[in-house]
C-alpha cells in the first residue's frame, strides 16, 4: 500500500436480511482528495460510508484507513471493541442528523473526544477546539448548548467536532439533508474551505454543483456497484453509462 | 400534645427517613447495576434477574419484610430489625429502580452513541461521559417517584417492630387517647419529604429541557 493512500477498500459486499445493498465495491481515496460519492437514495452509498468506520459491519472484503486495516486485527480475529475504537479515532464522521450530544456546550461537544479518547489536557484541547469553531464560523457560540443552534450551526459545529480529532479522513453522510435549503450554504462553504485546505474527505450528498466544485473524484453507486468513477468535469459532461446520465439530465436545474 | 409525644413524633420521623434513605441510596446505585448486567444479556443470570424483579414487584412490603426477619434465624442468621427492615425495602425498590433504568437506556438515542463511537470512544467512556449524564437526568422522574412511593410504603416495616412515624401515632394515642393529632402531624411530616424530593425533581427537571430537542 502506498504511503499516500488514506483510504483503500476492496471487495466490499454487504446485505441486509439477504438483500445486497453493497456489491464489490473498490474505492481508493488518496491523501488530500476529495470524493463524493452520490446516487439515487437506497443505492447503498450511506451504508457504504458507514462501513468504512465499522458503524456497519460488511460482510466481505477489507478496509484499510492510513494502512491500518479495521474491523480485524493483526491475529486476523475480528477487532474488540478497544481495538476498533482505535481505529475509529483516527476517521471523523459528520452525520445527516448532527448528532450533537445535548448535555455538553458548544465547546464540550468538542473537547469531549480529545479529552477522553486521546487523553489531551483539557487546555490544549480547548485551545484546539476555538481554533476550529473559528474556522467553521462558531467560535461566537462556544457556551450555546445545541437545542439553542438552527441546523446548518449544528452541522458546523459537529463538522468541528470530527476534526478536533485530526483524523486521517472526514466521512460526510449527506451532511445537507436534514437543513433547511437557506441554511445548505452556509454548510458547504465549510466543506469547500476544508477541502482547500487539503483535507482528506468522502461526501455523500444530493448537492450535484457542490459535488462538482469540490470533488477530485466523483463515485456514483447504482444498486450497490460503482458504475462510474471519475474526475468531476468528465464525470458531469461526458459520463459513459446511460444510467448517470439519466440521473444528471433528472437532477439538472 | 405534649413534649413528649412531639418528640416521639420526630424520632419517629427520623426512622422513616434514615432506614428509607439508606434503602434509596442503595436501591439507586444496585437497580443502576442490575439494569447494566441485564443490558449485557448474559445466559442464565439473566434469568435469575427476571425472576428476581418480577418476584419483588409482585410481593407486598409488609409479606416481604415479615419473611426475611422471620425466615432470617433458619439460615443461621440473627438479623436487627432495622437491618431486616433495610433489606425488605431495598430489595423492593431495587426491582423498581432496574426496570426504570433499563427502559432510559433502551430509549436512549443511536445517533448520539453512533457519534461517540466515531469518535473513538470505547463502550464504557460512552457510557460515563454521553449516556450516563443524560440518563440520570431522565430517569429522576421515574426514580422521584419511586423513592415517594417507597416511603409511602414504609409503614410496612412496622411489622417486626421498627417504631416508624407511623407507627408511633399509635403509641401517642394509647397515651393520650386522642389518636387525631399525633395522625395529623405524621401526615405533615410524610408531606415534608415528599415536598422535598418533589423539589429536587423539579430542579432536575428544568435542567432536563436542555436535553429535549
Amino acid at each position: 500500500m502506498s504511503e499516500t493512500t488514506a483510504v483503500s477498500i476492496r471487495n466490499l459486499s454487504k446485505s441486509f436480511d439477504g438483500v445486497e445493498v453493497l456489491r464489490d465495491v473498490d474505492l481508493v481515496v488518496k491523501k488530500g482528495d476529495v470524493v463524493t460519492i452520490l446516487g439515487s437514495s437506497g443505492s447503498g452509498k450511506s451504508t457504504l460510508l458507514r462501513c468504512v468506520n465499522w458503524l456497519e459491519q460488511p460482510d466481505r472484503g477489507t478496509i484499510t484507513i492510513a494502512g491500518q486495516r479495521i474491523g480485524v486485527n493483526d491475529a486476523g480475529k475480528p477487532m474488540s471493541m478497544r481495538e476498533l475504537a482505535k481505529v475509529r479515532a483516527r476517521t471523523g464522521m459528520v452525520f445527516q442528523s448532527f448528532n450533537l450530544w445535548p448535555h455538553l456546550n458548544v465547546l464540550h461537544n468538542v473537547t469531549e473526544a480529545p479529552i477522553h479518547v486521546l487523553g489531551k489536557a483539557r487546555s490544549e484541547a480547548e485551545a484546539h477546539a476555538h481554533e476550529l469553531l473559528e474556522k467553521v464560523g462558531m467560535s461566537h457560540k462556544t457556551a450555546a448548548y445545541p437545542n439553542t443552534l438552527s441546523g446548518g450551526q449544528k452541522q458546523r459545529v459537529a463538522i468541528a467536532r470530527a476534526l478536533a480529532m485530526r483524523p486521517e479522513v472526514m466521512l460526510f453522510d449527506e451532511p445537507t439533508s436534514a437543513l433547511d435549503p437557506e441554511l445548505v450554504g452556509e454548510v458547504l462553504a465549510v466543506i469547500k474551505a476544508l477541502s482547500a485546505e487539503g483535507y482528506t474527505m468522502v461526501i455523500v450528498t444530493h448537492e450535484m454543483t457542490f459535488a462538482r466544485a469540490v470533488s477530485d473524484q466523483v463515485v456514483f453507486l447504482d444498486k450497490g456497484r460503482i458504475i462510474e468513477s471519475a474526475d468531476p468535469e468528465t464525470f458531469f459532461t461526458r459520463p459513459s453509462t446511460e444510467r448517470v446520465q439519466k440521473f444528471l439530465e433528472r437532477n439538472e436545474g | 400534645m405534649n413534649a413528649s409525644a412531639w418528640s416521639m413524633l420526630l424520632e419517629g420521623a427520623w426512622v422513616t427517613l434514615w432506614i428509607s434513605g439508606v434503602s434509596i441510596a442503595i436501591g439507586v446505585v444496585a437497580g443502576l447495576l442490575l439494569a447494566l448486567v441485564r443490558l449485557a444479556r448474559i445466559p442464565i443470570i439473566d434469568q435469575i434477574l427476571v425472576l428476581y424483579i418480577s418476584l419483588a414487584r409482585a410481593t407486598p412490603l409488609v409479606t416481604l419484610t415479615l419473611f426475611i426477619f422471620l425466615s432470617a434465624p433458619n439460615f443461621g442468621i440473627q438479623l436487627d430489625r432495622n437491618l431486616a427492615g433495610i433489606l425488605a425495602l431495598t430489595i423492593n425498590t431495587t426491582a423498581f429502580n432496574a426496570e426504570i433504568w433499563r427502559s432510559a437506556f433502551g430509549n436512549f438515542s443511536r445517533e448520539q452513541r453512533e457519534a461517540a463511537m466515531s469518535m473513538g470512544m470505547t463502550p464504557w467512556v460512552t457510557f460515563r461521559r454521553i449516556m450516563f449524564p443524560q440518563l440520570m437526568i431522565t430517569s429522576l422522574p421515574g426514580l422521584v417517584n419511586e423513592m415517594s412511593f417507597l416511603i409511602k410504603g414504609s409503614p410496612a416495616i412496622a411489622v417486626i417492630g421498627i417504631v416508624d412515624l407511623t407507627r408511633v401515632t399509635n403509641r401517642i394515642s394509647a397515651v393520650t387517647y386522642e389518636p387525631l393529632p399525633p395522625i395529623l402531624v405524621a401526615c405533615a411530616l410524610y408531606m415534608a419529604i415528599i415536598g422535598c424530593l418533589v423539589w429536587l425533581q423539579r430542579i432536575a427537571e428544568h435542567r432536563a429541557n436542555r436535553l429535549a430537542e
